[in-house]
Protein backbone atom coordinates (compact mmCIF):
# COMPACT_ATOMS: atom_id res chain seq x y z
CA UNK A 1 0.00 0.00 0.00
CA UNK A 2 1.30 3.23 -0.57
CA UNK A 3 2.14 5.49 1.84
CA UNK A 4 0.90 9.06 0.31
CA UNK A 5 -1.98 8.99 -2.66
CA UNK A 6 -2.91 11.76 -3.92
CA UNK A 7 -6.38 11.78 -5.89
CA UNK A 8 -7.51 14.25 -8.76
CA UNK A 9 -6.29 17.23 -6.17
CA UNK A 10 -7.01 20.56 -7.86
CA UNK A 11 -6.26 23.89 -6.39
CA UNK A 12 -7.93 26.92 -7.26
CA UNK A 13 -7.14 30.65 -6.55
CA UNK A 14 -9.70 32.65 -7.51
CA UNK A 15 -9.45 31.95 -11.30
CA UNK A 16 -6.23 30.83 -11.15
CA UNK A 17 -5.87 27.10 -11.21
CA UNK A 18 -2.41 26.08 -9.49
CA UNK A 19 -2.62 22.40 -9.27
CA UNK A 20 -4.91 21.07 -11.55
CA UNK A 21 -6.32 17.70 -11.27
CA UNK A 22 -3.05 15.92 -10.06
CA UNK A 23 -2.79 12.02 -9.13
CA UNK A 24 0.12 10.37 -7.98
CA UNK A 25 1.57 7.88 -5.02
CA UNK A 26 4.55 7.96 -2.86
CA UNK A 27 5.53 4.25 -1.72
CA UNK A 28 6.99 3.66 1.79
CA UNK A 29 10.92 4.65 1.58
CA UNK A 30 10.67 6.12 -1.27
CA UNK A 31 12.61 9.50 -2.48
CA UNK A 32 10.38 11.44 -4.98
CA UNK A 33 11.80 14.09 -6.00
CA UNK A 34 9.32 17.60 -7.53
CA UNK A 35 10.28 19.37 -10.25
CA UNK A 36 8.97 22.20 -12.50
CA UNK A 37 9.42 26.03 -13.53
CA UNK A 38 8.83 29.08 -11.33
CA UNK A 39 4.90 28.84 -11.03
CA UNK A 40 4.36 25.35 -11.62
CA UNK A 41 2.23 24.81 -8.29
CA UNK A 42 5.19 22.75 -6.63
CA UNK A 43 4.77 24.59 -3.54
CA UNK A 44 0.99 25.13 -3.40
CA UNK A 45 0.99 20.90 -3.81
CA UNK A 46 2.88 21.07 -0.70
CA UNK A 47 0.64 22.91 0.96
CA UNK A 48 -2.59 20.89 0.20
CA UNK A 49 -0.56 17.98 1.21
CA UNK A 50 0.29 19.46 4.57
CA UNK A 51 -3.26 21.27 5.27
CA UNK A 52 -1.97 24.42 5.09
CA UNK A 53 -4.29 25.16 1.97
CA UNK A 54 -7.88 23.69 1.65
CA UNK A 55 -8.16 21.24 -1.45
CA UNK A 56 -10.58 23.01 -4.46
CA UNK A 57 -11.38 19.05 -4.93
CA UNK A 58 -9.53 15.56 -5.28
CA UNK A 59 -8.60 13.20 -2.26
CA UNK A 60 -5.64 12.91 -0.29
CA UNK A 61 -4.85 9.43 1.51
CA UNK A 62 -2.35 9.45 4.19
CA UNK A 63 -1.00 5.91 5.51
CA UNK A 64 -4.10 4.80 4.40
CA UNK A 65 -6.52 7.54 6.29
CA UNK A 66 -8.15 10.11 4.61
CA UNK A 67 -6.67 13.38 5.21
CA UNK A 68 -8.21 15.89 2.91
CA UNK A 69 -9.48 17.96 5.45
CA UNK A 70 -7.64 17.67 8.38
CA UNK A 71 -5.98 20.90 9.94
CA UNK A 72 -1.87 21.28 9.85
CA UNK A 73 -1.33 20.35 12.81
CA UNK A 74 -3.61 17.32 12.75
CA UNK A 75 -1.67 16.01 9.73
CA UNK A 76 1.67 16.66 11.16
CA UNK A 77 0.98 14.58 13.85
CA UNK A 78 0.35 11.99 12.00
CA UNK A 79 3.51 12.07 10.35
CA UNK A 80 3.78 14.01 7.41
CA UNK A 81 6.37 17.04 8.23
CA UNK A 82 7.10 19.56 6.01
CA UNK A 83 9.94 22.24 5.72
CA UNK A 84 9.85 25.62 4.28
CA UNK A 85 11.04 27.34 1.47
CA UNK A 86 11.74 30.55 3.30
CA UNK A 87 12.44 30.43 7.26
CA UNK A 88 10.91 33.83 8.76
CA UNK A 89 12.71 33.58 12.05
CA UNK A 90 11.49 37.06 13.72
CA UNK A 91 12.21 35.75 17.48
CA UNK A 92 14.66 34.23 19.45
CA UNK A 93 14.25 30.49 19.81
CA UNK A 94 17.56 28.66 19.56
CA UNK A 95 18.52 25.88 17.31
CA UNK A 96 18.47 23.45 20.50
CA UNK A 97 15.19 24.64 21.22
CA UNK A 98 13.83 24.98 17.64
CA UNK A 99 14.40 21.51 17.70
CA UNK A 100 12.79 20.78 21.29
CA UNK A 101 10.07 22.05 19.69
CA UNK A 102 9.15 19.27 16.83
CA UNK A 103 10.05 16.46 19.40
CA UNK A 104 7.36 18.35 22.06
CA UNK A 105 5.33 16.49 19.46
CA UNK A 106 6.03 13.11 20.74
CA UNK A 107 6.52 13.74 24.08
CA UNK A 108 5.59 15.52 27.21
CA UNK A 109 8.94 15.54 29.06
CA UNK A 110 11.22 18.36 28.45
CA UNK A 111 14.18 15.71 29.31
CA UNK A 112 13.31 13.34 26.67
CA UNK A 113 12.38 16.43 23.87
CA UNK A 114 16.34 17.56 24.47
CA UNK A 115 17.76 14.49 24.75
CA UNK A 116 16.58 13.81 21.46
CA UNK A 117 17.13 17.28 20.28
CA UNK A 118 20.56 16.83 21.04
CA UNK A 119 20.64 13.25 19.33
CA UNK A 120 19.44 14.79 16.15
CA UNK A 121 22.13 18.29 16.47
CA UNK A 122 24.74 15.46 16.15
CA UNK A 123 23.93 13.65 13.29
CA UNK A 124 22.92 17.15 11.64
CA UNK A 125 26.59 18.44 12.54
CA UNK A 126 25.18 21.48 14.68
CA UNK A 127 25.66 20.12 18.18
CA UNK A 128 28.12 22.68 18.48
CA UNK A 129 25.36 25.72 17.09
CA UNK A 130 22.94 24.19 19.58
CA UNK A 131 22.42 27.55 21.54
CA UNK A 132 22.61 30.28 18.80
CA UNK A 133 19.67 32.01 17.69
CA UNK A 134 18.53 30.76 14.59
CA UNK A 135 17.91 34.15 13.34
CA UNK A 136 21.88 34.75 13.69
CA UNK A 137 22.84 31.41 11.48
CA UNK A 138 23.53 31.69 7.85
CA UNK A 139 20.64 30.47 5.33
CA UNK A 140 22.42 27.09 5.23
CA UNK A 141 22.27 26.45 8.46
CA UNK A 142 19.22 27.52 8.74
CA UNK A 143 17.46 25.13 6.31
CA UNK A 144 19.31 22.34 8.07
CA UNK A 145 17.46 23.45 11.71
CA UNK A 146 14.06 23.41 9.70
CA UNK A 147 14.93 19.72 8.67
CA UNK A 148 16.30 18.82 11.71
CA UNK A 149 13.12 20.55 13.81
CA UNK A 150 10.68 18.37 11.55
CA UNK A 151 12.80 15.62 12.20
CA UNK A 152 12.42 16.32 16.18
CA UNK A 153 8.55 15.28 15.23
CA UNK A 154 9.47 12.05 14.33
CA UNK A 155 7.56 11.85 10.81
CA UNK A 156 6.50 8.73 8.71
CA UNK A 157 6.67 11.24 5.37
CA UNK A 158 9.17 14.73 4.90
CA UNK A 159 8.41 17.03 2.67
CA UNK A 160 11.03 19.50 1.96
CA UNK A 161 10.41 22.53 0.14
CA UNK A 162 13.54 23.86 -1.58
CA UNK A 163 16.18 23.11 0.70
CA UNK A 164 19.21 23.25 -1.41
CA UNK A 165 18.14 26.88 -3.20
CA UNK A 166 20.73 29.77 -2.90
CA UNK A 167 23.40 27.38 -1.51
CA UNK A 168 26.92 26.96 -2.14
CA UNK A 169 28.03 23.67 -3.72
CA UNK A 170 29.88 22.75 -0.46
CA UNK A 171 26.98 23.61 1.09
CA UNK A 172 24.51 21.76 -1.21
CA UNK A 173 26.91 18.41 -0.32
CA UNK A 174 26.37 18.84 3.25
CA UNK A 175 22.69 19.46 3.00
CA UNK A 176 22.77 16.09 0.28
CA UNK A 177 24.38 14.11 2.81
CA UNK A 178 21.30 14.96 5.22
CA UNK A 179 19.05 14.53 3.32
CA UNK A 180 20.82 10.57 2.27
CA UNK A 181 20.80 9.96 6.06
CA UNK A 182 16.86 10.82 6.41
CA UNK A 183 16.10 8.76 3.64
CA UNK A 184 18.63 5.47 3.91
CA UNK A 185 19.77 5.42 7.60
CA UNK A 186 16.62 6.81 9.11
CA UNK A 187 14.59 5.02 6.45
CA UNK A 188 12.07 8.02 6.21
CA UNK A 189 10.35 8.15 2.94
CA UNK A 190 11.29 11.84 1.98
CA UNK A 191 9.38 14.16 -1.40
CA UNK A 192 11.33 17.21 -1.71
CA UNK A 193 10.43 20.48 -4.23
CA UNK A 194 14.21 21.47 -5.89
CA UNK A 195 15.50 23.28 -8.42
CA UNK A 196 19.14 21.96 -8.45
CA UNK A 197 19.08 19.16 -10.86
CA UNK A 198 22.22 18.02 -9.68
CA UNK A 199 21.07 17.21 -6.12
CA UNK A 200 17.41 16.02 -7.08
CA UNK A 201 19.07 13.87 -9.93
CA UNK A 202 21.44 12.04 -7.42
CA UNK A 203 19.28 11.36 -4.71
CA UNK A 204 15.64 10.59 -6.29
CA UNK A 205 14.18 6.99 -6.78
CA UNK A 206 11.68 9.16 -9.12
CA UNK A 207 10.82 12.30 -10.45
CA UNK A 208 7.35 13.90 -10.70
CA UNK A 209 7.54 17.02 -12.79
CA UNK A 210 5.08 20.17 -12.46
CA UNK A 211 4.08 22.76 -15.74
CA UNK A 212 1.33 25.04 -15.34
CA UNK A 213 -0.38 23.17 -11.89
CA UNK A 214 -0.36 20.12 -14.26
CA UNK A 215 1.89 16.95 -13.83
CA UNK A 216 3.47 16.29 -17.01
CA UNK A 217 5.93 13.47 -16.19
CA UNK A 218 6.55 11.18 -13.94
CA UNK A 219 9.60 8.06 -13.77
CA UNK A 220 12.84 7.51 -13.02
CA UNK A 221 15.32 10.91 -13.29
CA UNK A 222 17.16 9.82 -16.37
CA UNK A 223 13.81 8.88 -18.29
CA UNK A 224 12.32 11.82 -17.12
CA UNK A 225 15.17 14.33 -18.26
CA UNK A 226 15.16 13.43 -21.86
CA UNK A 227 11.22 13.76 -22.05
CA UNK A 228 10.79 16.36 -25.16
CA UNK A 229 7.42 17.75 -22.11
CA UNK A 230 9.72 18.29 -19.60
CA UNK A 231 12.61 20.13 -21.81
CA UNK A 232 9.69 22.07 -23.26
CA UNK A 233 8.57 23.37 -20.41
CA UNK A 234 11.97 24.26 -19.03
CA UNK A 235 13.37 25.49 -22.58
CA UNK A 236 10.06 26.74 -24.31
CA UNK A 237 8.66 25.00 -27.82
CA UNK A 238 10.80 26.72 -29.79
CA UNK A 239 13.95 25.34 -28.73
CA UNK A 240 12.49 21.80 -29.00
CA UNK A 241 11.83 22.58 -32.71
CA UNK A 242 14.89 23.75 -33.25
CA UNK A 243 17.31 21.26 -31.47
CA UNK A 244 15.17 18.13 -32.43
CA UNK A 245 18.36 16.31 -33.65
CA UNK A 246 20.08 16.56 -30.22
CA UNK A 247 17.23 15.54 -28.17
CA UNK A 248 16.45 12.53 -29.82
CA UNK B 1 7.28 15.76 39.40
CA UNK B 2 9.60 16.89 36.55
CA UNK B 3 7.52 20.14 36.21
CA UNK B 4 7.84 20.90 39.79
CA UNK B 5 11.39 20.69 39.57
CA UNK B 6 11.45 22.65 37.18
CA UNK B 7 10.10 25.52 38.40
CA UNK B 8 12.29 26.16 41.35
CA UNK B 9 15.18 25.28 38.90
CA UNK B 10 16.88 28.70 38.17
CA UNK B 11 20.31 27.19 36.63
CA UNK B 12 19.74 28.46 33.57
CA UNK B 13 20.56 31.98 34.89
CA UNK B 14 23.73 33.35 35.24
CA UNK B 15 24.81 33.56 38.73
CA UNK B 16 24.95 37.22 38.88
CA UNK B 17 20.96 37.28 38.28
CA UNK B 18 20.37 34.39 41.05
CA UNK B 19 22.47 36.75 43.54
CA UNK B 20 20.76 39.86 42.45
CA UNK B 21 17.44 37.85 42.49
CA UNK B 22 18.35 36.44 46.14
CA UNK B 23 19.18 39.85 47.75
CA UNK B 24 16.08 41.65 46.51
CA UNK B 25 13.69 38.19 47.85
CA UNK B 26 15.58 39.19 51.24
CA UNK B 27 15.07 42.68 51.10
CA UNK B 28 11.23 42.25 50.29
CA UNK B 29 10.75 39.62 53.10
CA UNK B 30 12.39 42.67 55.87
CA UNK B 31 10.91 45.45 54.22
CA UNK B 32 8.09 45.54 56.72
CA UNK B 33 10.36 45.52 59.58
CA UNK B 34 12.18 48.31 57.89
CA UNK B 35 11.49 51.52 59.05
CA UNK B 36 8.81 52.72 56.43
CA UNK B 37 6.10 55.40 55.69
CA UNK B 38 2.59 54.10 55.21
CA UNK B 39 2.79 55.51 51.82
CA UNK B 40 6.00 53.27 51.08
CA UNK B 41 4.05 50.19 52.40
CA UNK B 42 1.12 50.94 49.60
CA UNK B 43 3.28 51.41 47.26
CA UNK B 44 4.88 48.43 47.92
CA UNK B 45 2.04 46.55 48.19
CA UNK B 46 0.42 47.99 44.67
CA UNK B 47 4.17 46.65 42.70
CA UNK B 48 3.65 43.71 43.67
CA UNK B 49 0.37 43.61 42.84
CA UNK B 50 1.18 44.47 39.32
CA UNK B 51 3.99 42.60 38.87
CA UNK B 52 1.67 39.62 39.10
CA UNK B 53 -0.73 41.15 36.89
CA UNK B 54 2.29 41.46 34.65
CA UNK B 55 3.42 38.52 35.15
CA UNK B 56 -0.05 36.74 34.17
CA UNK B 57 0.06 38.84 31.28
CA UNK B 58 3.53 37.59 30.13
CA UNK B 59 2.49 33.96 29.56
CA UNK B 60 0.42 35.12 26.46
CA UNK B 61 1.53 38.56 25.50
CA UNK B 62 5.62 38.01 25.95
CA UNK B 63 5.99 34.41 25.52
CA UNK B 64 2.79 33.76 23.48
CA UNK B 65 3.56 37.47 21.46
CA UNK B 66 -0.43 38.13 21.17
CA UNK B 67 -0.78 42.23 22.88
CA UNK B 68 -3.51 41.76 24.74
CA UNK B 69 -4.74 45.24 26.58
CA UNK B 70 -7.78 43.89 28.29
CA UNK B 71 -6.62 42.61 30.79
CA UNK B 72 -8.62 44.59 33.48
CA UNK B 73 -11.67 43.07 32.94
CA UNK B 74 -10.31 39.75 34.79
CA UNK B 75 -9.23 42.09 37.75
CA UNK B 76 -13.08 42.91 37.56
CA UNK B 77 -14.14 39.68 37.21
CA UNK B 78 -11.77 38.59 40.36
CA UNK B 79 -12.40 41.46 42.44
CA UNK B 80 -16.68 41.37 41.81
CA UNK B 81 -16.47 37.76 42.47
CA UNK B 82 -14.81 37.95 45.90
CA UNK B 83 -17.08 41.29 46.89
CA UNK B 84 -20.38 40.22 46.06
CA UNK B 85 -19.75 36.94 47.76
CA UNK B 86 -18.11 38.42 51.11
CA UNK B 87 -20.73 41.38 51.22
CA UNK B 88 -24.19 39.00 50.32
CA UNK B 89 -23.28 35.94 52.01
CA UNK B 90 -20.40 35.98 53.88
CA UNK B 91 -18.31 33.84 51.50
CA UNK B 92 -14.75 34.21 52.74
CA UNK B 93 -11.74 35.08 50.36
CA UNK B 94 -10.19 31.37 49.54
CA UNK B 95 -13.17 29.88 48.50
CA UNK B 96 -14.64 33.16 46.55
CA UNK B 97 -11.25 33.57 45.08
CA UNK B 98 -10.29 30.01 43.27
CA UNK B 99 -14.44 30.55 42.25
CA UNK B 100 -13.38 34.17 40.63
CA UNK B 101 -10.66 32.17 38.81
CA UNK B 102 -13.36 29.64 37.41
CA UNK B 103 -15.31 32.66 36.19
CA UNK B 104 -12.91 34.91 34.44
CA UNK B 105 -11.48 31.81 32.97
CA UNK B 106 -14.76 30.54 31.89
CA UNK B 107 -14.89 34.07 30.42
CA UNK B 108 -11.68 33.94 28.87
CA UNK B 109 -12.28 30.73 27.09
CA UNK B 110 -15.47 32.12 25.44
CA UNK B 111 -13.90 35.72 24.30
CA UNK B 112 -10.62 34.21 23.23
CA UNK B 113 -12.17 31.82 21.58
CA UNK B 114 -13.52 34.04 18.85
CA UNK B 115 -10.47 36.42 19.43
CA UNK B 116 -7.33 34.53 18.91
CA UNK B 117 -8.69 34.06 15.19
CA UNK B 118 -7.42 37.52 15.23
CA UNK B 119 -3.95 38.53 14.30
CA UNK B 120 -2.07 41.67 15.71
CA UNK B 121 -3.48 44.83 16.14
CA UNK B 122 -6.80 43.41 15.44
CA UNK B 123 -6.33 40.67 18.19
CA UNK B 124 -5.17 43.92 20.33
CA UNK B 125 -7.86 46.15 19.63
CA UNK B 126 -10.74 42.86 20.12
CA UNK B 127 -9.37 42.92 23.89
CA UNK B 128 -9.77 46.41 24.49
CA UNK B 129 -13.71 46.67 23.24
CA UNK B 130 -14.32 43.33 25.22
CA UNK B 131 -12.68 44.97 27.93
CA UNK B 132 -14.45 48.34 27.92
CA UNK B 133 -17.86 46.33 27.05
CA UNK B 134 -17.80 44.38 30.52
CA UNK B 135 -16.93 47.72 32.51
CA UNK B 136 -20.08 49.35 30.89
CA UNK B 137 -22.25 46.04 31.75
CA UNK B 138 -20.81 46.37 35.56
CA UNK B 139 -21.72 50.18 35.55
CA UNK B 140 -25.09 49.44 34.99
CA UNK B 141 -25.90 45.91 36.74
CA UNK B 142 -27.60 46.83 39.95
CA UNK B 143 -26.90 43.31 41.77
CA UNK B 144 -23.62 44.31 42.04
CA UNK B 145 -23.51 48.14 42.58
CA UNK B 146 -23.93 49.40 39.44
CA UNK B 147 -21.41 52.56 38.87
CA UNK B 148 -21.60 53.01 42.87
CA UNK B 149 -19.98 49.87 42.82
CA UNK B 150 -18.92 47.68 46.23
CA UNK B 151 -17.67 47.99 49.65
CA UNK B 152 -17.17 45.80 52.26
CA UNK B 153 -16.96 47.32 55.29
CA UNK B 154 -14.18 46.02 57.87
CA UNK B 155 -16.00 47.23 61.27
CA UNK B 156 -18.45 44.43 60.36
CA UNK B 157 -15.47 41.80 60.88
CA UNK B 158 -12.43 40.95 63.32
CA UNK B 159 -9.03 42.11 62.25
CA UNK B 160 -6.92 40.07 61.75
CA UNK B 161 -9.49 38.42 60.14
CA UNK B 162 -7.22 35.66 57.81
CA UNK B 163 -10.24 33.80 56.67
CA UNK B 164 -12.05 36.54 54.64
CA UNK B 165 -8.92 38.50 54.26
CA UNK B 166 -9.59 41.55 56.29
CA UNK B 167 -7.00 43.42 58.12
CA UNK B 168 -6.72 46.56 59.54
CA UNK B 169 -2.81 46.55 58.93
CA UNK B 170 -1.01 46.60 56.08
CA UNK B 171 1.74 44.29 56.94
CA UNK B 172 -0.79 41.09 56.74
CA UNK B 173 -1.86 42.15 52.78
CA UNK B 174 2.05 43.13 52.09
CA UNK B 175 2.89 39.12 53.32
CA UNK B 176 -0.25 37.01 51.40
CA UNK B 177 0.39 39.04 48.29
CA UNK B 178 4.23 38.70 48.63
CA UNK B 179 3.67 34.62 48.74
CA UNK B 180 1.50 34.97 45.48
CA UNK B 181 4.79 37.10 43.96
CA UNK B 182 6.65 34.28 45.07
CA UNK B 183 4.54 31.10 44.02
CA UNK B 184 3.97 33.06 40.31
CA UNK B 185 7.52 33.39 40.01
CA UNK B 186 7.69 29.75 40.23
CA UNK B 187 4.28 29.16 38.30
CA UNK B 188 6.37 31.47 35.31
CA UNK B 189 9.69 29.88 36.32
CA UNK B 190 8.08 26.18 35.39
CA UNK B 191 5.75 27.04 32.33
CA UNK B 192 8.35 29.08 30.35
CA UNK B 193 10.44 25.26 30.06
CA UNK B 194 7.27 23.87 30.06
CA UNK B 195 5.96 21.95 26.58
CA UNK B 196 3.16 24.83 26.31
CA UNK B 197 6.08 27.32 26.70
CA UNK B 198 8.13 26.27 24.34
CA UNK B 199 5.00 25.70 21.73
CA UNK B 200 4.02 29.17 22.70
CA UNK B 201 7.54 30.94 21.86
CA UNK B 202 7.99 29.12 18.55
CA UNK B 203 4.21 30.76 17.91
CA UNK B 204 5.79 33.83 18.32
CA UNK B 205 8.36 32.81 16.25
CA UNK B 206 6.82 31.60 12.96
CA UNK B 207 3.22 30.32 13.50
CA UNK B 208 3.29 28.49 10.19
CA UNK B 209 6.21 26.44 11.57
CA UNK B 210 4.82 25.76 14.45
CA UNK B 211 1.42 24.63 12.77
CA UNK B 212 3.73 22.19 10.95
CA UNK B 213 5.12 20.86 14.17
CA UNK B 214 1.97 19.19 15.50
CA UNK B 215 1.00 22.52 17.31
CA UNK B 216 -3.02 23.17 17.44
CA UNK B 217 -2.10 27.05 17.34
CA UNK B 218 -5.25 28.43 17.97
CA UNK B 219 -5.78 26.30 21.33
CA UNK B 220 -2.49 26.63 22.95
CA UNK B 221 -3.10 30.39 22.74
CA UNK B 222 -6.10 29.86 24.53
CA UNK B 223 -4.47 27.66 26.90
CA UNK B 224 -1.95 30.47 27.57
CA UNK B 225 -4.58 32.88 28.18
CA UNK B 226 -6.35 31.10 30.61
CA UNK B 227 -3.48 30.75 32.60
CA UNK B 228 -2.79 34.66 31.97
CA UNK B 229 -6.44 35.40 33.46
CA UNK B 230 -6.26 32.93 36.66
CA UNK B 231 -3.13 35.33 37.70
CA UNK B 232 -5.27 38.53 36.79
CA UNK B 233 -8.22 37.15 38.54
CA UNK B 234 -6.22 36.24 41.87
CA UNK B 235 -4.52 39.51 42.45
CA UNK B 236 -8.20 41.23 41.53
CA UNK B 237 -9.58 39.06 44.41
CA UNK B 238 -7.02 40.07 46.72
CA UNK B 239 -7.60 43.96 45.33
CA UNK B 240 -11.31 43.50 46.60
CA UNK B 241 -10.03 42.82 49.93
CA UNK B 242 -7.20 45.27 50.42
CA UNK B 243 -8.88 48.72 48.65
CA UNK B 244 -12.42 47.53 49.93
CA UNK B 245 -13.86 49.71 47.57
CA UNK B 246 -14.27 48.58 44.16
CA UNK B 247 -15.73 50.48 40.96
CA UNK B 248 -15.77 49.53 37.99
CA UNK B 249 -13.85 52.63 36.69
CA UNK B 250 -10.73 51.57 38.25
CA UNK B 251 -10.92 47.84 38.53
CA UNK B 252 -11.83 47.41 34.77
CA UNK B 253 -11.18 50.91 32.88
CA UNK B 254 -8.44 50.50 30.07
CA UNK B 255 -5.52 52.83 32.46
CA UNK B 256 -5.31 49.39 34.19
CA UNK B 257 -4.78 47.06 30.89
CA UNK B 258 -2.52 49.18 29.41
CA UNK B 259 -0.57 49.70 32.52
CA UNK B 260 -0.28 45.87 32.43
CA UNK B 261 1.02 45.49 29.64
CA UNK B 262 3.04 48.34 29.58
CA UNK B 263 4.77 47.44 32.54
CA UNK B 264 5.39 44.03 30.79
CA UNK B 265 6.82 45.55 28.01
CA UNK B 266 9.20 48.20 29.75
CA UNK B 267 10.71 45.51 31.71
CA UNK B 268 10.55 43.00 28.82
CA UNK B 269 8.45 40.73 27.42
CA UNK B 270 9.02 37.24 27.12
CA UNK B 271 11.76 37.01 30.43
CA UNK B 272 10.76 36.10 33.58
CA UNK B 273 12.10 38.88 35.59
CA UNK B 274 10.64 41.62 32.81
CA UNK B 275 7.29 42.29 34.50
CA UNK B 276 9.08 42.66 37.85
CA UNK B 277 11.52 45.15 36.80
CA UNK B 278 8.61 46.93 34.37
CA UNK B 279 6.75 47.30 37.84
CA UNK B 280 9.49 48.42 40.06
CA UNK B 281 10.35 51.18 37.45
CA UNK B 282 6.12 51.70 36.50
CA UNK B 283 4.31 51.50 40.08
CA UNK B 284 6.66 53.91 42.20
CA UNK B 285 6.23 56.64 39.51
CA UNK B 286 3.06 56.28 39.21
CA UNK B 287 2.49 56.81 42.61
CA UNK B 288 4.99 59.84 43.18
CA UNK B 289 4.12 61.75 39.99
CA UNK B 290 0.58 61.30 41.43
CA UNK B 291 0.77 62.30 44.48
CA UNK B 292 3.89 65.31 43.37
CA UNK B 293 3.11 66.36 40.35
CA UNK B 294 -0.62 65.78 39.90
CA UNK B 295 -2.02 66.53 43.55
CA UNK B 296 0.65 69.35 44.33
CA UNK B 297 1.76 70.97 40.95
CA UNK B 298 -2.07 70.64 39.55
CA UNK B 299 -0.80 68.34 36.40
CA UNK B 300 -3.76 65.52 36.30
CA UNK B 301 -2.94 62.95 33.78
CA UNK B 302 1.10 63.78 33.80
CA UNK B 303 1.25 60.04 34.62
CA UNK B 304 -0.28 58.72 31.61
CA UNK B 305 2.19 61.57 29.16
CA UNK B 306 5.19 59.57 30.38
CA UNK B 307 2.90 56.47 29.89
CA UNK B 308 3.04 57.59 26.43
CA UNK B 309 6.94 58.44 26.10
CA UNK B 310 7.77 55.36 27.65
CA UNK B 311 5.42 53.12 24.81
CA UNK B 312 7.59 55.39 22.12
CA UNK B 313 10.98 54.67 23.71
CA UNK B 314 10.40 50.93 23.59
CA UNK B 315 8.93 50.33 20.63
CA UNK B 316 11.65 52.68 18.73
CA UNK B 317 15.15 51.82 20.63
CA UNK B 318 14.35 47.92 22.08
CA UNK B 319 11.35 45.90 22.02
CA UNK B 320 12.20 43.79 24.28
CA UNK B 321 12.77 45.97 26.97
CA UNK B 322 14.99 46.90 29.53
CA UNK B 323 15.98 42.92 29.67
CA UNK B 324 16.45 43.29 26.25
CA UNK B 325 19.10 45.49 27.13
CA UNK B 326 21.11 44.09 29.89
CA UNK B 327 20.79 40.70 27.31
CA UNK B 328 22.51 42.66 24.50
CA UNK B 329 25.18 43.93 26.42
CA UNK B 330 26.09 40.25 27.81
CA UNK B 331 26.16 38.94 24.25
CA UNK B 332 28.48 41.48 23.34
CA UNK B 333 30.81 40.73 26.41
CA UNK B 334 30.80 36.91 25.73
CA UNK B 335 32.49 37.74 22.21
Amino acid sequence: MALLEVLNLTKNFGGLSANQDISFSVQKEELVGLIGPNGAGKTTLFNCISGFHPVSSGKIIFNGEDITSLNAHEIARRGLARTFQIYAASGDLTVKENVMVGCFMRTRSRGKAEARAEEILKDFNLADLGDAAVSELPVAAQKRVTMAAALGSGPKLLLLDEVAAGLTSNEIEEIMKNIRHIHIDMGITVMLIEHVMELVMKVSDRVMVLDYGRKIADGAPRMVAKDPEVIKAYLGERFVQEHKEILI
Amino acid sequence: METLKSAFDFSDFPRLDISVAGTVAIFLLLFPILPHSAFAMATMIQFLMFSIYGMGWNTIGGYGGQVDLGKAQYVGIGAYTTAVLLIRWDIPFWFSMPLGVCFAVAWSFIIGYPLFRLKGHYFAIATIATSLVLMDLFSVWEFVGAARGLEISPIKYPSPDFWRLIFKKDIYYYYVILSFFFLGILYVNGFRKSRLGYQLRSIRDNEDMARSLGINVHWAKIKTYAIATAFVSIVGSFHACYIKNIEPEDTMSLDISILIALMAMLGGAGSLWGPIIGAAVLIPLKSYLKEWLGAAAGLAGIDLVIYAVIIMLISALEPRGIWGIVEKVRRRKRR
